[in-house]
């Protein structure tokens, strides 16, 4: 009888997040009726699709590569004796923290013929590195930047697997890569899955990579239109959340037939030797850390540094105190937004995978394809809602509250995809034995769902938070008035082309994501 | 003992705030360049601005008038267009009573819109008529000129062309960076339809195609790609060479050069100011335009952001080239409203995007 009040608690729950997920969509919908668009004759159109199939085309490659990349990354620092593993967890979600429009920029800046790298390379014998543009670029620039989507979900999976599996099959006389594929495999399929997604549903969004690599995909002509052909731009938004619901409603069907994950927590993991292959993984990784994150930093650096250091020019146009300003905003909206994304998530997670139950699963649905709806329109979306909600709507209209609930709209998606592996994680076994020893629902949460849950919980937060620090155009049009961001300042000072402004707070921004990612995901996640 | 304590301490807060004597803004730096003395009282009344003209290059602009006049100023900073739509979404409950723009695209758009109020003739009649509204709703107050960017390695200025027609010609080809659908050249690529008319127009932008002119998203970028020589030339607005060539010294190998006068590439792009219709401190908010418009500002737009001024009898500063003929700039922006759309169309349908 408790068991069904709690379940009903929960569905309330899901369906009341389920219509606050949906408002930006109905606001597209409702702005393709007013506005007079014709979503459906323009998507027969050569020049929608155009772009919309090269929109899914790079979406794909990206998909592939960053999956590989980012699987391939975690098993190393979670399960090998790889040197310096811990401060490759550290580093390695770093560029999830670059604004495409500026993290973009700087990989151009360094890697492009002319660039810094250039000069560099031609000691080693490269003498023409190719032209970052186009679908190359573009993909190059997103797999580099998005990895970390797969790679923190897929680590904290590997590490909270339980050891036994793989010393029995090891005992049976399967070899390691056997190991691998029959069982490792296996078991961290479903949070490959849920990371891919997220990247595929990520890259079909952005707008600052693409423009700048000058690959025309859908979000170009929806960003130069919202002036000029409003119309189109709502259509072809309209196109874009179409297809991510298809995205998404193929992920779920395909991963019903993924095997079932569970967890005992009474074999540590198993660790790996990697014994010839030290050397080999060694520069795999470095050479990751060098395209990701070292290109864009020298790049900020040179930009930094230049500007700064010159004797003749002028002073900086950002002081001090501003740059502190800016950063103490960005950690907290960021880390309050990690937190409320964390207690609406967790809940819908458990209502969809431990209840099966059919509210929890819409609710997922929404809550996910919602990612693929650009920044700027769920700002205006929930603009639209405050200004026709009368008292609610002015109570809400240039607060906190409204920021952070709509950064929550916007990257909510980032954690349910992990939140949804740590709650199927949990052993049922080991609940209906906490059960039968006496433990009331609260305990069984406290004692054993929050334990097995924790590292899954960790990088969902940590992804939230990272995405939260870079966001733009929500902080723009959405933060209270007075209220500037890192990303915000940073967005200034480049389109300006302040670039020693921009590249210093852009340093300031990388290091603050690497103490976080430091903090937050991985010093708590090793105590476990 | 407790009582009187809580009587000296509520005293002290009633005397800061009233028989302390008035508070004061306190400003510096460049804004104490724009007003010098004193600053005003500081009094309760608040303009809210929608600045699509960044923080970096206007905000002691904004400091200085709070201190001249004792107005509280708060600012949303974002980009132009976004602005703009957010101001539409808002309509008549729309907390912004000033709206500054980076160019005059996002003003039409209000305009057509009718979101704007009158502004008054004393205010308008501060520019030159072809800097402000037909319709009185907003007015320039600082400007951009079209120019081409060259790498100075490859080029010599002898080479540069005097129009931008001639950069549809075979020795041109694969070399010009165009930012097609960056805002100010959309603008721009208005105005050349009003100008010129539309056949010519479009087959310029077609010839510029098919002499494989290289598409790049915005001004900036395409500075940055001139100085590593990845273009040659590439049409941009002045501004942000000047602003590369500060921060990377000797390393950035990239000038201006400007069309002939009378070209239409050398059209003069203007930053514009607007009032709210749905305002409710219409004086202050005129006052603040007022301000922009006056002597010390105009006078920092074009020594600090190195930018053209409109009012105020200001002279461009020395290192800007002289800007002779303003016939151009007598055409007609404000078509731009309703001209944009079809400017859209004929840039999609260019192909441009896509080299």
């Amino acid at each position: 009888m408790r068991q069904d009040n709690a379940v009903k608690g929960l569905r309330v729950f899901g369906l009341a997040s389920a219509i606050a997920f949906a408002f930006p969509g109905l606001y597209l919908i409702w702005r393709n009726f007013t506005s007079g668009a014709d979503p459906l004759g323009l998507l027969f159109n050569n020049q929608t699709l155009q772009p919309l199939w090269r929109t899914i085309y790079l979406a794909s490659l990206v998909s592939t590569s960053a999956a590989c990349l980012g699987t391939a990354l975690a098993w190393l620092t979670a399960r090998t004796d790889l040197p310096f593993g811990k401060m490759w967890r550290v580093l390695l979600p770093v560029p999830l923290v670059f604004p495409t429009f500026i993290g973009a920029a700087a990989f151009i800046r360094t890697l492009s013929p002319g660039g810094l790298a250039s000069e560099w390379l031609t000691a080693f014998g490269v003498h023409q590195t190719p032209q970052l543009r186009g679908l190359f670029g573009a993909w190059l620039v997103l797999t580099f930047f998005c990895y970390p989507y797969v790679y923190l979900p897929v680590s904290a999976r590997l590490k909270q697997l339980p050891g036994s599996y793989e010393q029995t099959a090891l005992l049976l006389g399967d070899t390691q890569p056997q190991v691998f594929i029959r069982v490792i495999l296996r078991q961290i399929a479903s949070s490959i899955t849920a990371g891919t997604l997220l990247v595929f549903l990520y890259t079909i969004s952005d707008f600052g990579a693409v423009q700048l690599m000058r690959f025309d995909t859908l979000t170009r002509a929806i960003e130069t239109n919202y002036l000029a052909r409003p119309p189109v731009s709502f259509a072809m938004s309209l196109i874009l959340l179409a297809l991510a619901a298809v995205v998404v409603t193929s992920e779920r069907a395909a991963s019903r037939h993924l095997p079932k994950i569970s967890t005992h927590q009474s074999h540590p993991p198993v660790r790996y030797e990697l014994g010839s292959w030290k050397v080999p993984s060694l520069l795999f990784v470095v050479a990751t850390f060098a395209i990701s994150v070292a290109a864009p930093v020298a790049a900020l650096a040179d930009w930094a540094l230049r500007g700064t250091l010159r004797s003749d020019g002028r002073p900086l146009t950002v002081s001090g105190s501003k740059i502190v300003e800016a950063t103490v905003n960005t950690l907290t909206s960021s880390i309050a937004t990690g937190v409320v994304a964390l207690l609406v998530i967790t809940p819908i997670a458990f209502l969809a995978n431990r209840h099966k139950d059919r509210i929890g699963k819409f609710a997922h649905s929404v809550v996910i394809s919602t990612f693929a709806i650009p920044g700027i329109l769920i700002a205006l979306s929930l603009r639209f809602w405050t200004i026709r909600s009368g008292f609610i709507g002015s109570f809400f209209y240039d607060s906190m509250t409204l920021l952070i609930f709509a950064y929550v709209v916007r990257f909510a998606s980032l954690a349910i995809g992990a939140a949804s592996v740590a709650v199927s994680a949990v052993p049922t076994a080991l609940h209906d034995a906490a059960a039968t020893l006496g433990a009331d629902r609260r305990r069984r949460f406290r004692t054993v769902d929050i334990p097995v849950m924790k590292p899954g919980l960790l990088a969902a937060a940590g992804l939230v938070i990272l995405s939260t620090m870079k966001e733009l155009p929500i902080s723009l049009l959405l933060a209270p008035i007075g209220f500037p961001t890192l990303t915000t300042r940073i967005f200034s000072s480049f389109e300006e082309a302040f670039v020693a402004e921009a590249g210093v707070m852009a340093l300031v921004l990388v290091t603050a994501s690497a103490f976080l990612s430091w903090s937050l995901v991985l010093r708590r996640t090793n105590t476990l | 003992m407790h009582r009187i304590k809580i009587f000296i301490s509520s005293a002290v807060i009633l005397c800061a705030t009233a028989c302390g004597g008035a508070e004061r803004f306190e400003i510096d730096g460049l804004a104490a360049e724009i007003h010098s003395g004193q600053c005003a009282e500081k009094s309760d009344d608040v303009v809210t601005i929608y600045s699509g003209r960044k923080e970096n290059l206007i905000d002691p602009v904004l400091r200085a008038f709070e201190c001249a006049s004792g107005i509280n100023v708060q600012v949303r900073w974002g980009k132009s267009a976004e602005l703009a739509m957010l101001i539409d979404e808002e309509g008549n409950q729309s907390p912004a009573d000033v709206f500054l723009s980076q160019s005059p695209g996002p003003v039409s758009f209000l305009e057509a819109k009718g979101l704007l109020a009158a502004l008054p003739e004393t205010t308008l009649n501060r520019v030159a008529s072809q800097n402000r509204s037909d319709a009185d709703t907003w007015v320039g107050f600082s400007g951009r000129k079209r120019v081409l960017v060259y790498n100075i390695d490859d080029l010599d200025p002898s080479d540069l062309p005097s129009s931008v027609f001639e950069l549809t010609e075979e020795r041109w080809q694969g070399q010009v960076a165009i930012p097609a659908t960056n805002g100010s050249f959309m603008d721009w690529f208005t105005v050349f339809r009003n100008y010129h008319g539309d056949d010519v127009a479009t087959e310029w932008l077609q010839g510029m195609v098919d002499n494989d002119a290289r598409y790049y998203p915005n001004n900036r970028s395409i500075v940055e790609a001139a100085s590593r020589g990845e273009v040659k030339v590439g049409l941009v607005n002045h501004y942000y060479n000047y602003q590369e060539s500060a921060a990377g010294g000797s390393k950035h190998r990239a000038e201006n050069h400007d069309f002939n006068d009378n070209d239409i590439g050398s059209l003069l792009i203007i930053t514009a100011a607007t009032i709210l219709k749905s305002t409710e401190t219409t004086v202050n908010a005129q006052a603040l335009v007022d301000y922009l418009l006056s002597s010390p500002v105009q006078q920092y737009f074009t020594d600090q952001t190195l930018e053209y001024p409109l009012a105020a009898n200001i002279a461009p500063n020395h290192v800007l080239p002289p800007l002779a003929a303003l016939q151009i700039g007598s055409v007609d922006f404000d078509s731009l409203g309703n001209g944009l759309d079809e400017t859209s169309r004929i840039i999609e349908s260019s192909g441009i995007q896509n080299q």
